[in-house]
């Protein structure tokens, strides 16, 4: 049943932009979306490790998202690197970022820990800012190449199995001896220390995947725009993937990155839906945060359960 | 645990693509008007641009419509809000042609946002104009033909600046400006200039203020340390209007003058904290521009929105003669067609008879430099008198130059 | 660099700082007895300004009296506001986790906001400094605005208000036994939502007076809520969440700091906060002034 349901939906992702390629310009359009709703969602997962499954709320995770972006964007357009080399190192890059950062963050506990990462993220971001030799300062890094074989659909399809496979390797690492340690010490730390557990070690490992996983999301936006930004390293990049866990739901492994979908689907949408929108949709969509906060604090993945009342 | 999941992806997924197949078959009807969409920055310190533009936009696209319209169809406007973020305007660009099926683009404030839009502006070979982010590359490193810009350029504007204060007495200057893109190319460029035209100009000191900054108690004083006779500035809007209503207590301009740009929304802004006799330049400033298309669309548009159009709403005005000018000569809307009718086309501006310039596609925009008087005429706020454009012939790049840039940056 | 350079630009540093510390101490207490983390301070002090310009276009004329009548009307506003969005909103999240406090906040950011540019437009508001406080003082020789002055003495008085009102009163002890011991609390028969709410609009009684006093020293626009919400952060985090007295010293660092660090160092000054802020959490991640949390 399990692997059923999921095999019916990798189909579906799979041919999903053959289909709407059918409808023409709109379904072009669509299929960008997708792509984007697909790496916004890999980067919510990877947040997601720290966030719901380590129990750690991190404010700075853009940062990794924004190395990642520059390594690419960097790489290709400065040394002529090509694009599945630097983006393979796109995570490398975001992992070493990650330990020098995670190594000092791990360090603090609750809030603090969330300061900290903000406090570096906001660090990074203006040495991007201001390094205009290096990084072009805040106009960014424009026209990264783009391979004769990635057209949409084929960057679309890229992007869904670096998803998938992502996907595969972030269960088994949830799964794993590893993720139940984890797991372990976000709902007892004084336990988990008493029972043995080098707890900052392993927390600090886990804030380096999670790193990795979003320097590569990070890396295929860049190469989607075909630029880096001084942006992608800002805190309110960093909300975003926050938002993504807590409307799709923070306890499961997709929850955010339905949740990532589902929050671009709406500020796409509310701005087609009528010409008054345009200007006030940021109000609408603070009232659906506020609504899910107050009633929905779960997610959907949460309203989900609860509608259909699967047993766990 | 687990079987919840998939199924809830499953449907979830169900869900948004149904929905989303929905939205964008219900938008595809009615392929008789001409659209245009809009890329504008509507958030944050971008509304102010915004509001002018908008105006004089939806007052162009109206008269056009009710005098019948182009190539017997009616034009529509479709807006998108950038955010003045970059991914985000790519993405609202995309939509933009792709969902609403825009037939062309017009670009918004932010010259970081516009250096994405004329990206995707390429890929789908769509014309997009900008009116008021002036990036330089665009018509340099990041040109593509499918773009035309109706704004001094940062080019035009540093060295156009450079070139009117060299005929000044000034020999010791001072700068203070926003840390970041814009601020630095418009002060490096006029900074090569100014000391190209009169090399026994010294640059005393260089402050830079973070963009967004409204406390400016700890730069005016290192700013007035050295005692220059003139301060410039590349600051605009608030921040801008906030330096002068800031800096007047200090007494900077009983010892300086403040060059800057001072466009119609500046001077509203600052109302009577504005000085006397400073030294500034704009944009595209009505009160100065003595055309009869000037003086029809200032009447227009004080009837219809009650104020004076700003520099914005001019220049967004003029893109749109610029385009509708083209499709009339060529009697078409295709890109191609229309990319080889604009090169060197001239066409009615308000700021009378401009062409645009094939191997960059810039307009022959010059900058206007003036000095701040009171005027009877309008009382709420200062004018700049003495009013004179430098021709963009003066300042802007060869063609030589440009291409010299081009082969650099491949 | 002579002396009296070296003072004046001191006083400009402290004034700078002054500013922070109205805005930011509010965020600080707010934390202390809410322990939520309020992204929104930001708009409320946005809307203080703002109100502010719509006061003074009906006051028009420009006296001190008029200033003064700014001072006393637009705080108690904000603070209206804010017990409403207490009362109807935040009350329901105090016993939720952190996370969706944050979201709360957040939400409210992107919907204050907004209604803000729908209510006022997006043009930047200009509010005309009374003409008592236009002018100049003469310190040693060089022009200090009186309006820095006058921040420079607000300031100090509103952190002697809520040292007294702390320490000295009643309502005081409360708050402060609400930060301490929030459990405790409720047990010995004290109302404590009723605290939660008054704390809370103390802090945007805070934001709002902020907002004026902005509104008069530089023109209003949609950008100053975000652009001092992080550098407030970074105010409260280095003098301890919670603390007055730690965002007291957290503000004058800052101000100081940056305007002394632009010297030598030009624009890279601007990353010092958040040097600060990392080194501070690193060395003494609960703050100056603030207590380690077990």
């Amino acid at each position: 049943m399990n692997w059923i349901a999921a095999a019916l939906v990798l189909i579906l992702l799979v041919s999903l932009p053959f289909v709407l390629m059918k409808f023409g310009k709109i379904g072009e359009y669509w299929v960008w979306v997708s792509t984007e709703m697909i790496i916004m969602g890999l980067f919510a997962m990877s947040l997601n490790l720290i966030l719901g499954f380590g129990g750690m709320v991190s404010f700075g995770h853009a940062a990794f998202f924004g190395v990642g972006a520059y390594t690419v964007a960097l790489l290709m357009k400065k040394a002529s690197v090509p694009f599945y080399l630097a983006l393979a190192a796109a995570p490398l890059v975001a992992a070493i970022a990650a330990t020098i950062i995670g190594w000092f963050c791990v360090r603090l506990i609750g809030l603090y820990f969330s300061i900290l990462t903000l406090a570096f993220g906001q660090l990074l971001y203006m040495i991007v800012f201001q390094w205009y030799t290096f990084t072009g300062g805040d106009d960014g890094i424009h026209g990264i190449p783009r391979p004769e074989i990635l057209t949409p659909t084929n960057y679309y399809l890229l992007c869904l199995l670096i998803f998938v496979m992502c996907f595969m390797l972030m269960r088994m690492i949830v799964n794993s001896s590893f993720g139940l340690t984890i797991r372990t010490v976000r709902e007892n730390m004084e336990r988990s220390k008493f029972i043995g557990i080098n707890v900052r070690s392993y927390q600090w490992l886990n804030f380096i995947i999670a790193g990795a996983f979003a320097g590569l999301s990070g890396g295929l936006f860049a190469e989607l725009n075909r630029f880096a930004q001084t942006e992608f390293l800002h805190w309110s990049k960093s909300a975003e993937p926050i938002l993504a866990s807590l409307v799709g739901g923070m306890y499961s492994l997709v929850g955010p990155a339905i949740g990532a979908a589902v929050l671009m689907f709406l500020k796409i949408i509310l701005q087609q839906a009528h010409k008054a929108l345009i200007e006030t949709w940021a109000i609408v969509l603070g009232c659906i945060l506020l609504l899910v906060v107050l009633f929905a604090p779960s997610g959907l993945v949460g309203i989900y359960r609860k509608v259909f009342s699967k047993s766990e | 645990m687990k079987v919840g999941l998939s199924k809830t992806a499953l449907r979830l997924l169900l869900l948004i693509l149904t929905l989303g197949l929905i939205s964008g078959a219900s938008v595809s009807t009615a392929q008789e008007t001409i659209k245009i969409g809009f890329v504008a920055d509507i958030s944050g310190v971008g509304a102010t641009f915004y509001k002018g533009q908008k105006a004089a936009i939806d007052l162009f696209i109206e008269e056009l419509n009710s005098s019948g319209g182009i190539l017997g169809r009616k034009m529509e406007l479709f807006v998108r809000d950038a955010q003045l973020k970059p991914d985000i305007g790519a993405t609202m660009a995309r939509e933009l042609v792709l969902s609403e099926k825009c037939d062309f683009l017009i670009g918004g404030t932010s010259s970081a946002v516009a250096l994405a839009i004329t990206k995707v502006a390429h890929e789908f070979k769509k014309i997009v104009y900008f009116h008021t982010s002036n990036g330089e590359a665009l018509t340099t490193t990041d040109f593509q033909p499918y773009m035309f810009q109706v704004v001094p350029n940062t080019g035009i504007e540093g060295r156009g600046i450079a070139l009117a204060l060299s005929k000044k007495p000034y020999k010791n200057y001072a700068f203070i400006g926003p840390d970041y893109a814009y601020g630095h190319s418009q002060y490096e460029s006029f900074k090569t200039d100014l000391t190209k035209l009169k090399p026994d100009v010294q640059m005393l000191e260089a402050v830079w203020v973070k963009l967004g900054e409204t406390n400016y108690s700890p730069y005016i004083p290192t700013l007035m340390a050295k005692n220059p006779e003139i301060v410039y500035s590349n600051f605009w809007g608030g921040q801008l209007s906030s330096l002068i209503k800031q800096a007047k207590p200090y007494g900077l301009f009983k010892k300086a003058t403040l060059t800057s740009m001072y466009d119609l929304d500046l001077l509203r802004t600052t109302g009577a904290d504005m000085p006397e006799g400073m030294l500034g330049y704009t944009r595209c400033p009505f009160y100065a521009i003595d055309t009869p298309t000037m003086k029809e669309f200032v009447k227009k548009y004080l009837d219809k929105y009650k104020e004076y159009p700003s520099d914005w709403a001019c220049m967004a005005y003029d893109g749109m003669v610029v385009l509708v000018t083209a499709i009339k000569k060529a009697n078409t809307i295709d890109s191609d067609q229309l990319v080889k009718t604009i090169e060197g086309m001239h066409f009615p501006s308000l700021r009378g008879d401009r062409y645009i310039r094939a191997e960059d596609h810039m307009a022959n925009v010059g900058l206007y430099v003036g000095t701040t008087v009171k005027d009877p005429n309008y009382k709420d706020f200062l004018i700049m008198g003495q009013v004179e454009e430098i021709p963009a012939e003066k300042v802007w790049l060869s063609v030589e130059e440009i291409q010299k840039l081009r082969s650099k940056s491949k | 660099m002579t002396f009296e350079y070296f003072v004046f630009m001191l006083l400009n540093g402290l004034s700078q700082g002054m500013l922070l510390f109205i805005i930011a101490s509010g965020l600080s207490l707010v934390f202390g007895v809410l322990r939520v983390i309020n992204f929104a301070h930001g708009s409320l002090y946005m809307i203080g300004a703002y109100l502010a310009y719509s006061l003074s276009a009906t006051l028009t004329d420009g006296s001190m009296l008029s200033f003064l009548a700014l001072l006393v009307a637009v705080p108690p506003a904000v603070a209206i506001l804010g017990f409403v969005v207490e009362v109807t909103l935040f009350r329901r999240v105090y016993r939720e986790e952190h996370l969706l406090q944050l979201l709360l906040t957040y939400s409210l950011v992107l919907i204050l906001d907004d209604v803000v540019r729908v209510i006022w437009g997006g043009d930047p508001r200009n509010v005309a400094r009374p003409d008592l406080l236009a002018g100049s003082v003469d310190i040693m020789g060089l022009a200090l605005p009186t309006y820095n002055v006058f921040i420079l003495v607000i300031g100090p008085v509103i952190a002697l208000g809520l040292w007294l009102l702390l320490y000295k009163t009643r309502t005081g002890n409360i708050i402060r036994a609400a930060v301490s011991f929030p459990d405790t609390l409720g047990a010995l028969g004290v109302n404590v939502s009723r605290v939660m709410t008054a704390t809370f609009m103390l802090g945007c009684w805070l934001a709002g007076l902020g907002g004026v006093l902005v509104a008069a020293l530089a023109s209003v626009d949609l950008g100053i809520g975000m652009e001092k919400i992080i550098e407030s952060f970074a105010v409260v985090v280095i003098g301890g969440l919670g603390s007055v007295g730690g965002a007291l010293l957290g503000s004058l660092i800052i101000g100081v700091g940056i305007t002394f660090f632009q010297l030598p160092f030009g624009r890279w000054a601007l990353v010092f906060p958040y040097l600060v802020m990392a080194a501070v959490l690193i060395i003494r991640p609960w703050g100056l002034f603030g207590k380690p949390e077990r």
